[in-house]
Order: structure tokens, then sequence, then C-alpha cells
């Protein structure tokens, strides 16, 4: 069992150090410099302020160089300072982290709330027309464009009904962006529940239940939800590292202070080593989420170990 | 990472996270599409973040709406008769926000700073060529190698803003410390800024009435990038002042319960240029008759709905040496017809037209304008395709096209704004900006016109925009024309904006 | 939920109703299609004449969805813009899915450590949202149609690697393959004359999934001012320009986004449909 973990924990580490490398070569090779680009919006943009702000930004080093020296840099917790304003990039982000998983358990906590009694209704009611209209409605709600939705929501909720703010991070802001999140990544749980639903009520021991006498209530939400709530619960971490990263339109719409919002404009402004920062904070995430999610099969499943 | 899972925690569980203002304190909210990059005045470069530093830190001298330099931090100065020494008195018994007394060593220590190398300061062009900064008593000598007409209006802009030399902390940090009537309560980069009423403030900018203190006890600058959301949030009251859409601006100033505020004194404006060096662009008649097929009046009407106006000078009106009824004799008006005329004659026509791309970055109002302005090329036989890319995107761009010989030639347009004409000479003076110099005579008359003064300098002036808009180097298309605008509701009196689009916010009173 | 009945019939289900969603999602993608096809025979106006009349009127006989900003009839343009939004989509999937497929193939036929960290990666590349990985593409390459298509074609690979890679991983372990391996049949070959004509059924639903998100995309990043750039009537650009008249002219904003959700929503039905009836053991596999 140590020994499973420790190989787990090895290869994410090995992941993390590739992504790290591969994005510091990458984002040098990709045409366009950050430099003319500040250099322009100040109305000042000529060859000497340009030659002369590239070297002292060590952008004139050769791309190899800069990536193993990034990379070594952030092994050490160390992420560089952004180009515009010279903020540790490190902090920045970190800082926005907790805003974003926030606003990702929240669109969980929607999706499932809304999920979970579609995908119930809809396997109950299999084949008949109440299963096809839910199941419309939550198909209906993966297809609506993110932004439209969320433009929607403030025009209504926010300017017509004045129930929620329309811009800011905090818990009353939280619910709009939630609730489009929610809608979106609903339809993927409705789907799972009603399956799963699905697959045991045709179980041998649902129909000795309820040949039992047991009540329909009680067979359905005892014997047959429980048992669907576990396979429920094995695309929670997938909906959940979608979500993390997912919600970089929502939050630029919501003027949400997550971490994606942060990086549309790094990456509209070029500068580098925010926009570096923000796929090592992401990947990690992403790679500890997911060898958690690992290691925790692990332990309920011993056959996964063997592999 | 405490303070971090705090706010993890207060979401979680429903608390509000808003902090409870005291009671009665005046707080106004304003609503910007783009945050700043920083909070360094010399090393920021956007408009948007000089916005920020300006409500900070004041300038050693201050212009009036003429663009007629009055005293600031500076109660008095002499310049010597060669225009290379400016001998500037610094008035006594000014405050720092910290506390300490703003003194002629802060000006040196400003300058100095400025100028190192190290500090990355992306302005210093604008700061000319400076010999030495020295102090004696209360007199700050800089001296220039050689004569630099606009260092005046640049002193009295935002671009060259006094520092507190408690700016830099004992560990080589940077901190916010000036004399300006605000001063930094707290920042979260693209989310918000807080900021408190300087208490020890003394105004000298002939713009401002209040003479001390700003009226408001706080300013909070909140970033929403999604300008319906931001409109949502002023028109719902949870904002106060915004930066509005072009498209409900026009509504909302026909709203009485809005007020619409215009950057006259902005010097902003929008021009077209060219990839002249890009053969068949490199023929003067070629560009000329380009811009005489731009309706000008249209989008002043409809892409900017009437809130701009057309204008004709390749610098912005009110600048110095600007005169609109002159550029419209040197450059060219909308004439369909007679452009036609001219590409038919060098054999380009509706089934063989002029190929170019018509190049542009993403801002309010442009969209339109440049969809219009491909119709209107495509009735005298330019067919253009159209490019939009985000602003740095762009000048990124737009480098690299503008020193290309050959291939495939680019009509572009941008938003320019200065406080003072000399901007020409960082547009058109080799390599220029984003490598638009043009060059030979031009250069040498662009450095002529630093080294003047007066009705001299005016008449260079003039000479120069002569050359740009004869030789259809240039076509001015509408001024003031990007990030201009402001809108709030009819409970803000008092709000003003000055040059360069920065933002006054010292006379500003929030009615119950 | 107490008037559920205990005697509902699974078996008796006949497979039209199954398919239910496919009809459906048939139907609204076949008249898509076809307006697409029939634009420019059908648009009762030209999409890019601009009015010197009256701008931004609401929907009327003569304009069923009203006029835009530059007073162009946006029934015409919301046409126009169906041979946009398609034409994006099917490059991205074909695009994505030839490289996709090549990428979790050769990653199901690694040596198993090698394997472990390619999945990994794939695996992080994949949790990248593909509107971000797109819109970081974009950012550095340009905006206008075929960089938008390339973007979200790359976008899309990790998705298509993954699962087939699961797939192939499923089939690999089938004694047909152990046979030509020990065989020793070239991996290629083994690839693509026995594990590929397996799993393309299933590729072919993914594919249906991965046209939603790639139109989805497409709309994201004309929203946000990097894709099919104007006048191009590509249905997120009209969104996108038309955004800021959500008061004065809400028509510019519903109808365009209209067309979105029920294109989408065509290719999710579809989707799902072929999911039901194909491999009824797909939820079980976690992707």
């Amino acid at each position: 069992m140590l020994f499973y973990v420790a190989r787990r924990l090895l290869t994410a580490f090995i992941t993390i150090l590739v992504v790290v490398i591969l994005a510091g070569v990458l984002i040098h090779v990709v045409p366009g410099d950050p430099i003319t680009a500040m250099l322009a919006q100040s109305g000042s943009a000529d060859a000497d302020d340009i030659a002369r702000l590239t070297a002292q930004y060590g952008l004139d080093q050769p791309v190899w160089k800069q990536a193993l020296l990034y990379a070594g840099n952030a092994l050490q917790g160390d992420l560089g300072t952004t180009i515009r304003g010279g903020e540790p990039v490190a902090e920045l982000l970190l800082d926005r982290l907790p805003n974003t998983i926030a606003l990702a358990v929240a669109g969980l906590g929607t999706a499932l709330v809304l999920g979970i009694p579609m995908g119930f209704i809809a396997a109950v009611n299999r084949g008949r027309a109440a299963d096809f209209a839910v199941m419309l409605i939550a198909i209906l709600g993966v297809s609506i464009p993110g932004f439209w939705m969320g433009l929607t929501f403030i025009q209504v909720f926010s300017l017509h009904l004045g129930w929620f703010p329309v811009a800011g991070t905090s818990a009353r802001n939280i619910v709009l962006p939630a609730l489009t999140l929610g809608v979106v990544h609903s339809a993927l749980v409705a789907r799972m529940t009603r399956s799963a639903l699905v697959d045991i009520l045709n179980e041998d021991y649902i129909r000795t239940a309820r040949a039992r006498g047991l009540r329909e209530h009680q067979v359905l939400l005892v014997h047959a939800m429980r048992p669907a709530m576990i396979s429920v619960v094995t695309v929670v971490g997938l909906v959940f590292a979608h979500l993390l990263g997912g919600q970089v339109i929502t939050e630029n719409v919501f003027s949400w202070n997550g971490i994606g919002r942060l990086a549309i404009q790094a990456m509209l402004q070029r500068d580098y080593p925010l926009v570096q920062g923000f796929i090592v904070i992401f990947a990690t995430s992403i790679v500890l989420v997911t060898t958690a999610l690992d290691l925790l099969y692990g332990l309920l499943d011993p056959r996964v170990r063997r592999r | 990472m405490t303070k971090a899972s705090n706010t993890l925690f207060a979401l979680l569980t429903g608390a509000t996270a808003l902090t409870a203002l005291p009671a009665m304190a005046a707080t106004l909210t304003v609503a910007r599409g783009v945050d700043a990059d920083g909070l360094d005045p010399q090393q920021v470069s956007t408009t948007q973040s000089s916005q920020i530093t300006n409500l900070m830190f004041d300038t050693l001298v201050t212009l009036d709406a003429s663009g007629e330099a009055h005293p600031g931090l500076a109660e008095s100065w002499e310049i010597s008769d060669d225009n290379l020494s400016y001998a500037f008195t610094i008035r006594e018994g000014l405050t720092c926000h910290d506390g300490s007394a703003f003194t002629p060593e802060d000006v040196v220590f400003t300058f100095d700073r400025a100028r190192d190398p190290e500090t990355k300061n992306p302005r210093l062009a604008q700061y000319g060529p400076i010999e030495s900064v020295t102090t004696e008593g209360n007199v700050v000598t800089v001296t220039m190698t050689e004569p630099y007409g606009p260092l005046m209006s640049y002193l009295g802009s935002f671009s060259i803003p006094m520092m507190c030399q408690g700016s830099v902390t004992a560990d080589g940090g940077f901190e916010p410390v000036g004399t300006g009537p605000f001063k930094l309560v707290e920042w979260s980069r693209n989310d918000h800024i807080t900021l408190a009423a300087n208490d020890a403030y003394q105004n000298f900018n002939p713009l401002i009435e209040n003479p001390g203190r700003p009226y408001v006890d706080e300013l909070k600058l909140v970033v929403i990038p999604e300008a319906v959301a931001r409109m949502a949030a002023l028109r719902s009251g949870e904002v106060d002042l915004a930066e509005p859409s072009l498209e409900e601006a026009a509504l909302l100033d026909s709203d009485p319960a809005f007020k619409v505020y215009s950057a006259d004194l902005s010097g902003q404006q929008v021009l077209t240029a060219f990839t002249w060096k890009i053969p068949p662009l490199d023929n003067p008649d070629v560009r000329r008759a380009i811009g005489m097929g731009l309706d000008r009046d249209s989008y002043a009407m409809i892409a900017y709905e009437g809130l701009v106006s057309p204008t004709t000078c390749p610098a912005a009106p009110g600048l110095i040496g600007v005169d609109l009824e002159k550029c419209a004799e040197w450059g060219v008006s909308y004439d369909p017809d007679a452009a036609r005329a001219i590409l038919e004659g060098l054999g380009y026509t509706q089934d063989s037209p002029l190929e170019v791309k018509l190049s542009v970055h993403a801002l309010p109002g442009f969209d339109q304008m440049h969809q219009m302005m491909q119709q209107n090329l495509a009735e005298i036989g330019v067919q253009a395709e159209l490019e939009t890319r985000e602003v740095a995107a762009f000048f990124d761009h737009m480098s690299q096209e503008n020193m290309r010989t050959e291939g495939t030639p680019v009509v572009w347009t941008m938003g320019y704004s200065g406080v003072d004409s000399d901007y020409m000479t960082t547009m058109w003076k080799t390599p220029g900006f984003v490598n638009m110099g043009l060059g030979g005579e031009m250069d040498a008359m662009l450095d002529e016109q630093r080294t003047l003064t007066g009705d001299a300098r005016v008449e260079k002036l003039q000479e120069i925009q002569k050359i740009l808009l004869e030789e259809g180097y240039a076509v001015p298309l509408v001024s003031p024309g990007w990030n201009w605008l402001w809108a709030s509701s009819d409970k803000i009196d008092g709000f003003k904006t000055g040059f360069v689009a920065s933002i006054l916010f010292n006379d500003v009173k929030i009615a119950e | 939920m107490t008037d559920t009945t205990t005697n509902h019939r699974p078996r008796r289900l006949p497979a039209a109703l199954r398919q239910w969603n496919i009809a459906v999602g048939a139907l609204i993608l076949g008249i898509v299609v076809l307006a697409a096809i029939l634009a420019p025979w059908i648009a009762p106006y030209d999409p890019f004449k601009m009015a010197s009349g009256p701008r931004l009127t609401g929907p009327s006989a003569a304009h069923w969805f009203g006029t835009d900003e530059l007073g162009r009839d946006l029934f015409s343009r919301v046409l126009l813009g169906a041979r946009l939004s398609l034409g994006i989509g099917f490059a991205a999937v074909a695009v994505g899915l030839l490289f996709g497929v090549t990428f979790g193939m050769i990653i199901a036929f690694c040596p198993e450590r090698v394997k472990a960290l390619l999945l990994r990666i794939v695996d992080v590349v994949y949790s990248f949202p593909d509107t971000l990985l797109a819109l970081a593409l974009v950012a550095f390459m340009g905006p206008g149609v075929e960089n938008a298509t390339i973007a979200i074609a790359i976008s899309l690979i990790p998705f298509y690697a993954r699962v087939t890679y699961g797939l192939a991983a499923v089939e690999r372990a089938k004694p047909y393959v152990e046979a030509a391996q020990i065989a020793q049949a070239a991996p290629a070959r083994i690839m693509r004359i026995q594990v590929l004509p397996n799993i393309l059924q299933s590729l072919i639903v993914i594919g249906s999934i991965g046209f939603s998100s790639a139109i989805l995309s497409a709309a994201g990043l004309s929203f946000l001012g990097l894709g099919v750039q104007p006048p191009s009537p590509e249905w997120g650009s009209i969104l996108a320009s038309g955004r800021n008249y959500i008061s004065r002219a809400p028509w510019i904003l519903i109808f365009p986004g209209l067309a979105i959700c029920l294109t989408v929503l065509s290719f999710n039905l579809i989707g799902d449909g072929i999911r039901d009836l194909t491999d009824p053991k797909s939820r079980r596999r976690r992707s």
C-alpha cells in the first residue's frame, strides 16, 4: 500500500514538472512579445526602450534557458513577478484560488441539487413523457451558451427583480454564477442518476424488496437511491475538476474575483509569468484532486492497487 | 493563506464577506472595465493605470483648460533663456500620505528613480533629455542637454507625477505614497481598489474648485469587465459612476435620472494610418483616395451615437498647434465619386478591387465603425478584410506589419491621446509608434519643434501636420473616440475629467 | 413521487421510443443544415447590406427577426450564420478526431510506465477547460475563422485522446489483439485493422459530443472578440457585437442565442440517443 501511494505521488510530481517545462517552452515559442505590447500602450514604443526593457526582464535569453530557470524557481515556490505591475505571481493566484474553489463547490452543489431530482424523476418514469421532458430540460441546460445565460440572469434577477447584486465576490454574489454553472453541469448529473437508478431498479433485490411489501418510496429512496448515489459520486470529481477551470467566462461575466478572470487578462496582455503561474497552479490543483481521488479508490477497492 | 481560507470559509458558510463601513462615511463606488496594471506611476503604461496613480500623486505644475501651466507642487518656476534649465520653487507645508513633509529632496528622488534603469520606466522618453536634477534650498533645478518644448505639458500631466521618498520601503518594495487627494487603503488586482480621502490635501489644480480634502470619504473603484453587467450595476444603483457602453450612453444621455460625461480635455482621437511601405499604399494618391472614401460624419453619428465629433487634424483638437480649419484644407473630405475615379485610373474597380486588410483593435464603437468603413471602401473599389485584435496583441501585430515592404497592404486605425501635440513625435519619428515612423525630413522637423517655443513651435507643428495630411499618411476620423465616456446617476454632482482622460473626484458630492 | 407505479415495463419500450431523442435531434439538425445550405437563396435580404433607414427595429413582417445596429436584416444574418457555425464545428471535430484518435491509440499501445505518465499529462490538459485552452491559443495566434477553428480542434484533442484510449485499452486486452501481438503484427497495423473498426461506433458518438462543445466554444470565442470577425454573421459574433443592446433591442441577442441553443441541443440529443442505443454499459465507465 505504501509503495502504491509513493508511486502515485511520484507520478503526480513528474506530471507537474513536465507540464511546467512544457508551458515554459510553449509560451515563448508562440509569436508575440509582452514588452512591445506594454510600451505601445504607454505610447512610447521606440526601439531603444524595447531592447532595454526586454533585457531587463530577461526575455532576451534563449528559450530553453528561460524555461529551465523558470522550472527551477517554480520548484522552490518562486513563480516570479508579473511584467505588468511587478507583483508576486504566487500570491496573486493563491489569493484568488479560494474564490475559484468556492464558486466550483457552489456550482457543483447546484448541479447536484438540480440534477439528482431530475435523474430520479426520469428514472422512475422511464419511457414515459415525464422521462423525456425532464431529460430534454437537462440537455437544454447544457446546450445554452454560459455567457448568454449569465447575461440574461443579470438582466432579469439583478436589474429587473433586484434580488442579487450584479458584480463582486461575496456570499450574495455567488448565487447567479453558481446557478449558471449548476444548470450547465446538471445534465451530466441527471444522466448519471437516471442510468444508475434504472440499472438498480432492475436488480433482483429491488424486486425482492417490493415483493416483501415494502412501500414504494422506501424501496426507491432507501434501497435504490443509496447505491445509485455511489455511481453519482464517481462523476463528482470529474465535474468538480471541470468546474475549477470551466468557469472562466462565468467569472468574467459576473466579475467574480477568481483565477480564471486573472488568467484571461494575463493572456491578453501576454504577461508570461502570470500565464505560466496560472498553468502551474491550475495543473497542480488538478493533479492533486485526481491523485487524491485515485488514492481514495485504491483505499476503497484493493483491486485497483495492483494495476 | 490564512486570509484566503477565511474568505473561503466565509463564502461557504454564507457569511457576508463585505466588511461593514463606518456609519455616515460617504463612499463613491466607480465601475471600470479594466483595472490598473500597477500602482507605481513610474512603472505603469496604460491610461487605466494612470487614472488611478493620478488620484494618489500630484504634479509639479498644473494645467488649465487651455493647456497653460499653473503652479502645482511648485509655487513658481523660471526657465533660462536658452531653454535648457528649469528652476522650480517647491511649495512649503505640503504633507505626504505617510505624514512626512514633502520636500525638494522628494522631487529629486522622483526624477532619479524615474531615470534609474532598475525602475523599468516605460514612460522615460517623455521625461526628455535630462542632464541633471539638483536642489538648493527650496529650488529644484532640472537641466536638459537640449531644449525640450513639451516638458511643462508633461510635468502637468499624469506622465510625470511626484512621489514621496516613503514610496520605497526599507526592503526596497513599493508603496504608493504621494501628496494626492486620495491615499491607498487596499488593492485587489483585477477586482477593486479602495482609496480614502487625504485629510491634509491642498489643491492647486485650476480644473478643481474644492481647495482642500475631497468631499467623499472613500472611493471604491471596482472592475466589472462585462459592459452589460457594468450598466446593470449602474442602473440598479450598485455603483454610482461607470464607464458606460457606447450603446447605452446614448440612452442614458436622454434619461434625466442619469448624467453622461465626455472627456473633452482628453486630447484623444481616432485616426486611420497605412502600411505606407507596401505598394500600392506607397502612392500618396491611393492613400488620399482611401481617405476620401471614409464617411467620418456617419461614423460619429451612427457608430458613436452622435457622442463624438468628426475631426480633421493628426493631433487632437485643443492641443497646441491644432487648427481644424487649416487641417480641413490640407486633408481630404468624404467624396466617394472622386475616390472611385482616382482608383479606377489606377486600375482598381469593383470587379478587380484593391485588396487590403483593415486591422483594428477591440474598443467600444470600433466594431460598428469598421464595418461601416468596410462598406465605404467596397463602394470605391477597395476590398477590405477586417481583423480585430485585443489591444496588446494588436500593437504587437502592427509593429511587425509596419516593417513589411511587400504583401497585402494594411489600412489600420488607432486611438491616441496626449497632453501635447508632441505626441506626433512619438508616433511619426523613426522608428516611431509601432514602427510607423516616416524618417527623413519628417524626423528632423519633429526634432526641431521640440526645441522651439511659442509661435515658432506652433508654426512648425502645423507644417508637420500639413505634410501628414497632404501626403495622406494620416486620415483623422473622430475625437475623442475611445476611453472617454462616463455615466453616473443624477445623485452625483461635481465629477470631472481632466487631461488624457484623467478622472477627478475632488469636487464630487453625493446627494441623499 | 408518490404516484410512481411499480409495474413499469422497460422491456416493452420500443426501440423507436428510446430513439425519441435521436428523432427530435435529427429533425432540428435537419432544419439547421437545410437553412445553412439554402441560406443564399432563401435569405430575404443581403445579410451584409447596411440600411440607410431605421436601425434596431423590432421583429416585423418585413424583418422577421428585426434589424441590427447597422440596419441589417437579422433573419438573413442568422440564416447565413448557420453555415459558419456548422462549418467551424465540422472542421474542428474532424481535425480533433484525427489527432485525438491517433494519440489515444498510441498511448494504449505504449509500455506501462510511459503510458501512466502520458495519461496523466493528457488528464491535466483535458482538465483545462476547452474554452480557456482555445482562448489561450487564439490570444497568441491572433483571431479569425481559421485560427479559432484550429484552436477549438486542438482543445478537443485531449478529450478524444482520453476516450479513444479508454476504448482501445479495452480492445487491447481482448484475446484477438493478444493473438495478433503474439503473431508479431506491427502495432500500427493492429491499431488500424483490428482496433479501429471495433471502436468506430463509439467514436461516432463522442464525435457528436465534440460537435456541440465546438459550436459553444466558437460562440464563446467570438463573444470574447477572438473568434470570427465582423461583419461575418457567425452566431457568437452577432451576440458579441449586439450584446450591449440588451436593453434597447433584445432581439439581437434572442434569435442568434436560440439558434445556438437549438443546434447544440440537436447534437446533444443525438449523442445521448446513440449512447443509449449502442453502449448501455458506457455509463459504468469513468471517462
